[in-house]
């Protein structure tokens, strides 16, 4: 299952769990432009988060943060958004993780290819990627 | 307790201090007396880089500082990228070194302790005597052949790649060093798990993935006009200076960036090229150390400028 843009997911009796932040989302500019075009942020702003679907099925929140001074938006946090009172199930966050990087790569673009960031978790010998 | 797990424990065994500095907590170690050497690591080790230079130098009759940069090794790491910037790091050695009020110390800089020991030396020369300088750049432009790279340099530190793969699974510290040093074996045997020990968690890992994202790659750089300030500064500079590099080098390649450093400052010794990659200390350090030793010898029979 490829990650996915969704609406809102249900979240009663469901915790947001933060699993990755990213406090300079902009440090290469293609990447906040990408989010930005995807989850439609001029228009949205801060009134909601940005969700997608993972491989694992689970959702996701992206949490868009700003800072006086510089484009918007200037973070992002990542939030798995799992049962409310049970421990996060860590090898699947890793994996879908790892897919949402490749998603947002993809998107970006460019001279940016998911070719280059496995080889990248190959070197690096990440659990999520493939030998 | 020692961080260190038991079986490097013995490679480390000083004692540990620490100083308020510029708002942080910054670890350091002080050994010997003498002339003060100030041994400034990168990104992402820590004083432990040094650890086959401390006991030659205070043998020689030298005093030898080696601070923890805040955000690494056993000092405070902050919690927000906007914590770190290049002068701030360097104000941070500053309050340091004025606190313990060194007087003509020796700079020696490696990666990011080059940048940070230099505009420390540059604003402060009345209490530097001499500088060396190892795999370390100090002007803008233009940037490694290494730094331009998408595959891996600027993927593992694009926005949330790093926070993932340098910060959930500390790839720098880890298998990020362990590919830059020649016998990875050893590495791996003698000091990987010092440099992973002390960053233990992501959030820990925060400056691996900011100090690249300093290095200039264009004139929109962050750092761009403290780089311009420290190569003018480096080009007006007379003091002795040492230049000792690694032959296999593929981060700061030597026939550019040691050459460089020689054209900013015909005066120095050097480069004198040992075994090593970027991590030259891990498989040189007792060499160097020795070349360290003689050249402050030296620098101590020269006859005084009139």
């Amino acid at each position: 299952m490829p990650v996915t843009v969704i609406a809102r997911p249900p979240l009663e009796d469901r915790r947001l769990a933060l699993v990755l932040a990213e406090d300079r989302v902009g440090h290469y500019p293609e990447f906040r432009r990408f989010l930005s075009r995807v989850f439609d942020l001029d228009r949205v702003g801060l009134a909601e988060p940005g969700y997608v679907q993972a491989p694992s099925g689970l959702a996701y929140a992206l949490v868009f943060v700003g800072r006086s001074g510089e484009p918007w938006p200037s973070g992002v946090e990542l939030f798995a958004i799992v049962p409310a009172l049970e421990p996060i199930d860590e090898p699947t966050v890793d994996r879908d993780l790892w897919a949402i990087l490749e998603w947002v790569i993809e998107g970006v673009g460019g001279d940016w290819t998911v070719r280059d960031l496995q080889a990248t978790g190959r070197l690096y010998r990440l659990p999520a990627v493939s030998p | 307790m020692s961080v260190l797990p038991a079986e490097l424990q013995a490679q480390w065994p000083y004692r540990p201090r620490f100083a308020r500095v510029n708002g942080w907590r910054m670890h350091y170690v002080d050994e010997g007396a003498g002339d003060p050497v100030v041994l400034l690591h990168g990104n992402p080790t820590w004083g432990f880089l040094y650890r086959d230079f401390v006991a030659p130098l205070t043998a020689a009759g030298r005093r030898v500082i080696v601070p923890d940069m805040i955000g690494f090794g056993l000092s405070e790491k902050p919690a927000h990228e906007h914590a770190h910037s290049l002068d701030g790091h360097i104000a941070n050695l500053t309050a340091l070194l004025r606190g313990l009020d060194v007087a003509r110390a020796i700079i020696v800089g490696h990666d990011w302790g080059g940048p940070t020991g230099l505009g420390f030396a540059l604003s402060n020369p009345a209490r530097v005597r001499a500088l060396a300088l190892m795999s370390t750049w100090a002007w803008p432009l233009p940037p490694s052949e290494f730094h331009t790279r998408i595959f891996p340099w600027r993927l593992m530190h694009a926005p949330l790649v790093g926070p993932y793969l340098l910060g959930r699974h500390n790839a720098l510290a880890g298998r990020g060093v362990y590919l830059s040093v020649v016998d990875r074996e050893k590495f791996r045997r003698r000091a990987q798990a010092a440099y992973e020990a002390v960053l233990p968690d992501p959030q820990t890992r925060l400056l691996t993935w900011t100090w690249p994202r300093w290095i200039p790659l264009d004139d929109t750089g962050r750092a761009v006009e403290r780089f311009r300030w420290l190569e003018r500064g480096l080009a007006a500079c007379a003091l002795p200076t040492l230049l000792v590099w690694g032959r296999e080098d593929d981060v700061f390649d030597h026939g550019v960036f040691a050459a460089r450093f020689k054209a900013l400052l015909p005066h120095a010794e050097g480069p004198h090229l040992v075994t090593g990659r970027h991590f030259l200390q891990e498989d040189s350090g007792s060499q160097i150390a020795a070349l360290l030793v003689d050249f402050l010898d030296r620098l101590d029979r020269a006859p005084a400028p009139r």
